[in-house]
């Protein structure tokens, strides 16, 4: 019986092990192998994955090809309808460029989503069900292709939620998703 | 100043603590008073400012403007996350070598320079902070490049960073020194504990320095460019690093008050000491869980990082959660300190307000932190709570209701042992700690529903209205309600500490320490004599704990086998803990998959 206090004598080492304290050990190894197992084995099945190619680009070269995207778009009265299956988004203080955007439920989409500036949160939920939501990173120079694919129609809002700067509350976007 | 620094020592300079103990000499006590007094002085200040940021969210109450927000959190973040906890540390430090070990402070001069520069780096931050003009940003925590902050706030920081890694030079000098005097000894475990916490440490800061002395030369126009993605992982190893120093600390102080109050006694060295040698190798990958939803790493990076860091310190973690309340059950049934299978828990000094932070911060760190901080760090779950205001529900259960409260905890000692002053007002420091932990628990609850369950963002001042859209999150009033109310009465127990610790200093009667200051006796269980080298039964079925003692004996001169002692009330307690960790797993990738398609 010993004190924490005290330095250990004697074979410490070789000390048998409470059997309930070795159940535990086990139990302990066996959960961690399952929480990497599923995470690992989701990016195989599952449908959630914060995960697409990335590329270096300059700040500058983005914006650029945002804008072409924007002229190549369809200008609808609610926002921008991608002539393709690309969606591009600029993120800038303190605001989304290239949305709003009006997309087709059940179509899959690539967004492409960077930065002018600094970083910023990329974050989306549905407008009439606040827990369906998610976030991702957005950093300047690189350009981030994520594909999503949206199944219930409704209004999409886009809140930033990395701080950016003073006017951080207030970067706000939408997009709407139609049958 | 004031009679602190005047306790009687031998000729020597040491003295013997009554209570644990310990011979302490004056060079370590009188700096662990310096290092503790200070901490306690960056915890003032942090709560100030919680008051001022919690009252801002709960908009109802609106307190501070936008702009103001920012800076007052960032203020908030900076003295209570990094001064409080590192400040408490070297203390802790200081107390795990040279106190455990009988042993001088080495190296005196270099702990008062030191502090000396800690502190002039934390009144730079501070400083640096207060005065943000634009273009410059408030830091907050994290100061992402290319987001500008104020010169001197970087500066501040890598001063501050130098002089912590000169307060760990003592400590290490000691343990050398310790080391090659008895070459074949080995470290107590507390020792054992802060010495790793001091490799983890020093690794923290060494990283940290990286990333803000080039940080700094970026702000000041010497280095034209970072990328923000290097930013951001170099970033972490002290921003993730810092709260591995705080983990390690927290839990060598829970094996410190449990034995201390509780008389608990080390369930087994291997386990512990293994557990701790786990974290040396595999905690700091922990830091990759802050990049699980950046576009700058790759997927197979990140799931790597994760599963490596999930088999290395979740395990040692949960090993933790067993070993330290086995060691007290096994030390309180040895003790005759209650029988059954919850005796040795109902009989415990429930009353002790060192006592019961301890327990209470163990209970919430597992419950509410160490559990979200594993789905966190799942990379896909890590999408719903990236930047919520679930990531500081998330962390303030891990450093608030786990390390700030076992640290309080330490502190009602550090009165009493160190200042020799007895605590005032002792029923309402008997509720300090549930005041203060089951408020604040409730707010990392609300923090937690309201990030993933209505999204609402970390780091905005106002989510009840965005100007320029109709869209707001009035939905999540309700829980802010919730989480305003819980905050005051948070910020009121922590207050209530520092009226408390401040009150025991200056007004306290002189504490006259008792061998067992809150009833834990000592080991009655017999010693059966001569070791026949046999294993003793377990004792579940006989449930007679002193008589299955009497059997219990061990080949070594301890005479008693700590592994003999039944642990079922711990067993079924951490069965509980793990019932309940796979059932939350379950609600949250439950509520991922409900979400549209993301990634290919
Ligand atoms: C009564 C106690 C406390 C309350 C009510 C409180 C409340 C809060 C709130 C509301 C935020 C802002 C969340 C946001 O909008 O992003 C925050 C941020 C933070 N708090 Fe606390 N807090 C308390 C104590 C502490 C303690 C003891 C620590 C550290 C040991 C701490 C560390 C932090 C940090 C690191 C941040 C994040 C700042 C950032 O986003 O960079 N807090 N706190
Ligand atoms: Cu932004
Ligand atoms: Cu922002």
């Amino acid at each position: 019986m010993r004190s924490p206090l005290d330095a250990p004598e004697g074979d410490w080492w070789s000390e048998e092990v409470n059997r309930r304290e070795t159940i535990w050990l086990g139990i302990t190894g066996g959960w961690a192998a399952v929480l990497f197992g599923w995470m690992a084995g989701w990016t195989q099945i599952g449908d959630q994955n914060p995960t697409g190619p990335t590329e270096r680009i300059s700040p500058e070269r983005y914006q650029e090809k945002v804008t072409a995207y924007k002229e190549e778009a369809e200008d609808a009265e609610d926002g921008l309808i991608p002539p393709g299956e690309d969606v591009f988004i600029g993120a800038m203080r303190y605001n989304w460029d290239g949305l709003p955007a009006v997309l087709e439920a059940g179509k899959t989409y690539k967004f492409h989503i960077g930065s002018y500036d600094v970083q910023h949160g990329f974050s989306i939920r549905k407008g009439d069900t606040l827990s369906k939501q998610m976030s991702l990173q957005v950093l300047p120079e690189y350009e981030w292709v994520v594909e999503m694919e949206f199944d219930e129609p409704g209004t999409y809002h886009v809140v930033c939620n990395e701080f950016c700067g003073v006017g951080h509350r207030t970067m706000h976007g939408a997009f709407t998703v139609r049958e | 100043m004031l009679g602190l620094f005047d306790n009687d020592y031998d000729a020597d300079g040491f003295r013997t603590c009554s209570v644990t103990g310990l011979n302490i000499h004056r060079s370590a006590e009188n700096m662990v008073k310096l290092y503790g007094l200070t901490s306690v002085v960056a915890l003032l200040v942090g709560g100030i400012f919680a008051f001022f940021v919690a009252m801002t969210r709960w908009e109802a109450i609106g307190l501070v403007s936008p702009n103001d927000f920012y800076k007052f959190t960032s203020i908030h973040a900076w003295n209570l996350l990094i001064f409080w906890m590192i400040f408490m540390e070297i203390a802790i430090l200081y107390v795990g070598g040279p106190f455990v070990l009988g042993r001088k402070l080495a190296l005196e001069n270099v702990a008062k320079v030191a502090y000396g520069v800690m502190v002039a780096g934390a009144l730079l931050v501070n400083y640096a902070i207060w005065t943000t003009e634009q273009p410059n940003q408030a830091p907050l925590l994290t100061s992402y490049v290319p987001l500008p902050s104020s010169a001197d706030f970087y500066l501040g920081v890598v001063v501050f960073l130098v002089g912590a890694l000169v307060a760990a030079l003592p400590f290490l000098a000691t343990i050398w020194k310790e080391k090659r005097e008895k070459p074949d000894a080995t470290l107590p475990l507390i020792a054992f504990g802060a010495f790793i916490c001091s490799i983890v440490a020093a690794e923290a800061i060494v990283g940290g320095l990286i990333t803000f002395v080039p940080t700094y030369f970026w702000r000041i126009g010497v280095i034209e460019h970072l990328d923000p993605a290097w930013y951001r992982q170099m970033y972490w190893i002290v921003g993730h690093g810092t709260q591995q120093i705080n983990l390690l600390a927290m839990i060598t102080v829970w094996y410190f008050m449990t034995h201390v109050v509780g008389g608990a006694v080390v369930a087994s060295e291997k386990v512990s000491r293994t557990a701790f040698i786990l974290y040396l190798f595999f905690i700091n990958m922990g830091a990759a869980h802050h990049l699980m939803s950046d576009p700058g790493v790759s997927s197979a990076w990140r799931v790597w990082n994760t599963s490596y860091a999930a088999y290395g310190a979740v395990i040692a973690s949960m090993i933790h959660a067993f070993a330290i309340p086995a060691g007290l059950e096994v030390g309180r049934r040895a003790r005759n300190e209650g029988g059954g299978t919850f005796g040795w828990l109902w009989s415990a000094p429930w009353k002790d307000p060192g006592f019961s932070s301890t327990i209470l911060s163990i209970i919430m760190f597992g419950f509410l932190g160490g559990i979200t901080g594993v789905m966190m760090g799942q990379m896909q779950l890590n999408m719903t709570w990236h930047n919520t205001l679930a990531t500081p529900g998330h962390f303030h259960a891990t450093v608030v209701l786990g390390t700030t409260l076992a640290f309080m905890g330490l502190l009602y000692y550090v009165i009493r042992l160190l200042f020799g002053k007895d605590w005032v007002a002792k029923p309402l420091a008997t509720i300090q700690p549930y005041l203060y932990g089951g408020a604040m628990g409730l707010v990392c609850l609300m923090m937690m529903y309201l990030g993933v369950l209505y999204g609402v963002p970390r780091r905005h001042p106002s989510v009840m209205d965005i100007p320029g859209t109709a869209f707001d999150f009035s939905a999540a009033k309700p829980l802010f309600a919730i989480f305003g109310v819980s905050a005051i009465l948070a910020i009121v127990g922590g207050g209530l500490f520092l009226a408390l610790a401040l009150g025991a200093l200056f007004l306290g009667d002189d504490y006259e320490g008792e061998a067992a200051p809150t009833g834990a006796g000592p080991i009655v269980a017999a010693d059966g004599g001569g070791g026949t080298g046999e294993t003793p039964a377990e004792t579940d079925s006989a449930g007679d704990d002193a008589e299955a003692a009497e059997t219990a004996e061990d080949d070594d001169d301890g005479g008693l086998a700590a592994h003999a002692f039944s642990m079922r009330g711990t067993f079924l307690l951490t069965l509980v803990f793990f019932v309940t960790f796979v059932v939350m797993y379950a609600l949250n990738w439950y509520l991922l998959s409900q979400l549209w398609t993301i990634g290919g």
